[in-house]
């Protein structure tokens, strides 16, 4: 009997994980297709204003002319700057932006497209480019309008300290917001792989709270590292470029669209002696390797294209004759209706019930008074234990939210 | 023992107010200590004050928190998750029946639908997301008679017998027999026939509505017919002439607010050397407004043109002086799109939501005319076009006055000539639209046991391949709709202190509604309606998950709250409760005080 069971048992057991490393195999085995690489956008963002940041809307409109010469057009780069450089009153070469003192390039010549400028460029503005969440009236100009096979490159210059970036010098973009938009993308499969760079002080930290797969960052400094500007023109009288920028420019320099520079080589062209900073990346969430990815992947355009074999040839028994045709009233008017703008829908709008509700009230932690006012005796004395309570619940509350 | 009379010496008391200072009594009664005893009630006033303005806070605190409540439009969770778990498990089943019509061959028809079967499931490839219900019937044509398979679906049943015969494939017109067949057949919504007759030359035809036939020789036996139906009826009905069931994601260039806008664009490389123009308006009445039509339901479409001026291309070509013609080959063919100079952007009828796809047509200057591409192979291409998925297709064309320039008045503005050009021209671009959908331009389906000839449509695409996309757009759409209302559902969730206005309420139950629209609709056959529910339901979701509203900078997190309301409230709030809190103290020990007394007075006498 037992020699009978041993082995059927043994069968069973052995079944078991047969059935679950079977089952597991079926599951996995479901077709995820990745889908093909499309096209490729860039997002510059310069985040600082005023004269004395001029480096900075040189390092982004040089990183502009340099993904516009690799072939990326206008209508896939979203370009944010302050502009307020080349007409500037303290600027000595008028519409002249220029990132190297020999002023061989004037960078704001022509062919420059700012989509955000002046004061759009806030936070707010910001994530809504990458969330896709914009107002209905705003332009497609303005807008991200990548799809799931899209390599997006965000660019971000200006002042950053840890964790955070400053946009123009009033409001700040935490990296909690960059993570959280990010994913809100991925899953909206608004992007394939994302390329992240950010040149500012103690960069690598803006990135630390990504989670998305197929996210690619680099920052010029560590979190305790500044990052310097490369050199002082002494005619324009400030900084005119990042050396964080200045090295990459150099690496573009040497190519054009036919070439195929890997991303490594990019990432490894960084020198911390020169730079005076680590320049950290990040690519844990990124799956391919680095040395075969082509930089014109991200900095370039290369379109996919397939070849039409044939024409459709059925048009081609259509009478000839019907194309001496007058165009009747009917067809013309039916001509004009269709020609008409895209209307739109507004069947559904419904008027906001309420209006936008006010923050929710505070609780008053009412136990630690209660304590506090049983143990003490003297009523002024516990005045002031009941203001010194209040501190912990400051102190509660803003842990709690970190 | 002690009676706690309630006769106040209210009268000594008032005198003196409540304090606990007690006047100077002779020592009559024993041991009063103004300390710990009192001699009347304490009053009740002052406690009463205190707690009345408490309790006043108290009451208003309800109407305060509810006056600051964030405004949250309830949404459906519970059917977004069931509507993403129904698509998930049970896989959208599109019913399709399949009639098979053998003419002049004396077989059985259960056996052959029994091999028909088994080739079918030889080909059919797991599907997970949405696959296919079919049915098959087999009808065997004797002439005098018909033989019917034990199951037969109306369709077939409706076939009457003789009215097919070998004699009606005797001629070679494809367009004739098809129109034929049609009358027979009916080619109803989903309901495919297949006619497989025994005659002279061998042939084998996918007509433009919902059948397709195959003339077998004489010699040949019914084993290999049934390996091509079966093909026929999962590559081309099914698959729409592709090897992968589905589409890929690149190949649905259909916008999030199911709309299309198609942009022609007129490209003059060099306008010194010559200027063409082109009559939009007349072939876009004759040629494109059927196939936009018979898009309707997959896709809203819209279309423009525009002629530009100055628009060189990026790449480069060489002279070959076989061809006598400048060559550029496949490899240049990603960086042809020179986006610097060609404004190809300048839409205005597309919302933000809309997909523009791009038709160019490219004409070169005199330094490069003409221009032809060169295929890998070495061939040179009879469309000289080709497309970029997503983005649209370009045409190099070729003018006339290329190769004899002393005809030819180089200033004057040259129309391109309809019948001859533009009319191939148009045909091509059609070709390419089909190809941005996943169709292939060619009219020739080459499957693993032999070709089939695809029998073009005047409008583009034919019944069976509206069919295919139909069904694929909504199998996309109703995924992608769960999707995203799925996301939404977490991301609202996840901020429970984000407002949501109506309107997100509004269309996510528009969304839901047209997707169970979809749903009914594509489960009983119909699928035109099913694919424009289906994209209904799509744009429905995407707008509310998109709806600006939902910034995460713009809802106030709880310390912001607490930092504009504790600077109001706190401090007035400690100071009525702290005085609360107090009055009830001092009157616990007044009453204690007053007890004591009693207690006192009642032992003492």
């Amino acid at each position: 009997m037992e020699t009978f069971i041993n082995p059927k048992s043994l069968f069973h057991l052995l079944l078991l994980p047969c059935l679950l490393l079977y089952s597991s195999i079926a599951y996995n085995s479901s077709p995820v297709e990745a889908a093909m690489h499309t096209n490729n956008w860039a997002v510059l963002v310069c985040t600082s204003r005023f004269w004395f940041n001029y480096r900075h809307m040189a390092n982004t409109l040089s990183l502009y002319r340099t993904v516009k010469r690799l072939g990326i057009p206008d209508e896939r780069i979203i370009l944010m700057l302050a502009d307020d450089m080349a007409c500037n009153t303290r600027n000595k070469y008028p519409a002249q932006v220029f990132n190297n003192e020999n002023h061989r390039l004037n960078l704001y010549g022509d062919n420059v497209e700012v989509d955000y400028r002046g004061y759009e460029v806030t936070v707010e503005n910001f994530l809504r480019v990458l969330t896709g969440r914009h107002e209905t009236a705003v332009p497609r100009s303005k807008r991200l309008l990548s799809d799931e096979g899209s390599h997006i490159l965000l660019y971000m210059t200006g002042h950053g300290g840890d964790e955070f970036l400053k946009f123009q010098d009033s409001e700040e973009l935490q990296s909690h917001d960059l993570a959280d938009a990010v994913k809100q993308m991925k899953e909206k499969h608004r992007f394939k792989e994302l390329l992240i760079m950010v040149d500012t002080c103690q960069a690598a930290t803006l990135f630390n709270q990504l989670q998305s797969p197929g996210v690619l960052a680099i920052g010029s400094s560590m979190k305790g590292e500044n990052s310097y500007s490369h050199h002082l023109d002494s005619d324009v009288g400030v900084s005119v470029v990042d050396r964080f920028t200045y090295y990459t420019l150099a690496f573009f320099e040497r190519l054009n669209i036919y070439d195929n520079a890997s991303l490594s080589s990019l990432f490894s062209s960084y020198n911390p002696s020169l730079l005076m900073s680590t320049a950290y990346y990040r690519k844990d969430l990124y799956k391919r390797r680095l040395e075969e990815v082509p930089v014109t992947n991200f900095f370039g355009s290369v379109m996919e294209t397939i070849h039409t074999d044939a024409a459709y040839k059925a048009l081609s028994r259509r009478n000839s004759g019907r194309f001496e045709d007058e165009m009747s009233l009917d067809q013309s008017v039916h001509h004009i209706e269709r020609r008409m703008l895209i209307k739109v829908n507004d069947g559904y709008e419904i008027h906001d019930i309420n209006p936008e509700g006010e923050e929710g009230a505070s609780k008053c932690p009412w136990s630690t008074f209660r304590n506090k006012f049983q143990k003490a005796e003297n009523v002024d004395s516990l005045v002031n234990y009941g203001l010194v309570a209040m501190i912990p619940l400051l102190v509660i509350s803003t842990w709690l939210v970190q | 023992m002690a009676e706690i009379s309630e006769a106040p010496d209210s009268d000594s008391s008032k005198l003196f107010g409540s304090d606990s200072k007690a006047p100077q009594r002779p020592d009559s009664e024993p041991e009063f200590d103004p300390k710990l005893m009192r001699k009347t009630k304490p009053g009740l006033k002052r406690l009463f004050l205190t707690f009345s303005v408490l309790f006043s806070f108290l009451l208003g605190f309800p109407f305060l928190w509810k006056s600051v409540e964030i405004y949250r439009s309830p949404l459906p969770f519970r059917e977004i998750d069931s509507l993403s778990t129904q698509l998930r498990s049970d896989t959208l089943l599109f019913p399709l029946h399949f009639h098979a019509l053998f003419v002049g061959f004396d077989s059985d028809p259960d056996r052959l639908r029994w091999s028909i079967l088994s080739e079918i499931t030889k080909l059919t490839s797991q599907n997970p997301k949405c696959s296919d219900n079919y049915t098959l019937s087999v009808t065997v044509d004797l002439g005098s008679r018909c033989l019917r398979g034990r199951t037969s679906s109306p369709h077939s049943s409706s076939y009457q017998c003789g009215s097919v015969t070998g004699g009606d494939f005797v001629q070679n017109d494809d367009v004739a027999v098809d129109e034929r067949l049609a009358s027979v057949f009916g080619g109803k919504n989903n309901e495919y026939s297949m006619a497989v007759v025994k005659g002279v030359s061998e042939r084998a035809v996918v007509g433009k509505y919902r059948h397709a036939w195959m003339v077998v020789g004489d010699g040949s036996d019914v084993e290999m017919a049934v390996v091509k139906v079966a093909e026929v009826l999962i590559k081309v009905f099914i698959n729409g002439g592709r090897e992968e069931g589905l589409i890929r994601n690149e190949f649905m260039p259909v916008g999030a607010d199911g709309k299309i806008v198609l942009s022609f664009n007129l490209l003059n490389a060099d306008p010194h050397d010559w200027v063409y123009d082109w009559d939009f308006e007349k072939i876009d009445d004759t040629l494109l407004t059927p196939m936009i039509e018979a898009l309707g339901p997959v896709a809203n479409i819209s279309v423009e043109s525009q002629v530009l001026y100055h628009t060189p291309k990026a790449s480069f070509s060489y002279w070959n002086q076989k061809l006598e013609s400048y060559v550029f080959s496949t490899k240049d063919l990603p960086f042809f799109v020179n986006s610097n100079e060609w404004h190809l952007d300048t839409s205005i009828a597309a919302g933000g939501r809309s997909k523009i796809l791009q038709f160019a047509v490219y004409v070169p200057s005199a330094k490069e005319c003409p221009l032809l591409l060169q295929l890998p192979n070495g061939e040179i291409s009879k469309t000289n076009g080709f497309i970029s998925p997503m983005w649209g297709g370009v045409i190099v064309w070729n003018p006339q006055g290329c190769l004899r320039d002393s005809e030819f008045k180089p200033s004057a503005k040259n129309i391109i000539p309809i019948q001859q050009d533009l009319e191939n021209m148009f045909e091509v671009f059609i070709g390419q639209f089909r190809q941005l959908f996943g169709f292939k331009s060619l009219n020739v389906y080459t499957g693993a046991s032999g070709d089939w000839n695809l029998l073009p449509s005047e409008r583009g695409f034919t019944e069976w391949e509206l069919d295919v996309l139909s069904r694929q757009h909504t199998c996309f759409n109703l995924h992608s709709c769960a999707t995203t209302l799925g996301s939404l559902s977490r991301l609202v969730q996840s901020l429970p202190r984000m407002i949501i206005k109506d309107e997100i309420g509004k269309q996510v139950k528009l969304s839901l509604e047209a997707a169970k629209l979809a749903l009914s609709n594509a489960s009983s056959g119909v699928y035109e309606s099913s694919a424009a529910s289906s994209s209904q339901a799509r744009s429905l979701a995407e707008d509310a998950f998109f709806h600006p509203s939902i910034m995460s900078v713009s809802y106030y997190s709880f310390e912001h709250c607490f930092a504009v309301y504790s600077p109001f409230f706190l401090p007035v709030s400690m100071h009525v409760v702290l005085a609360a809190l107090r009055e009830l103290r001092r009157y616990k020990q007044e009453k204690a005080k007053y007890l004591a007394w009693k207690a006192k007075a009642n032992t003492a006498t």
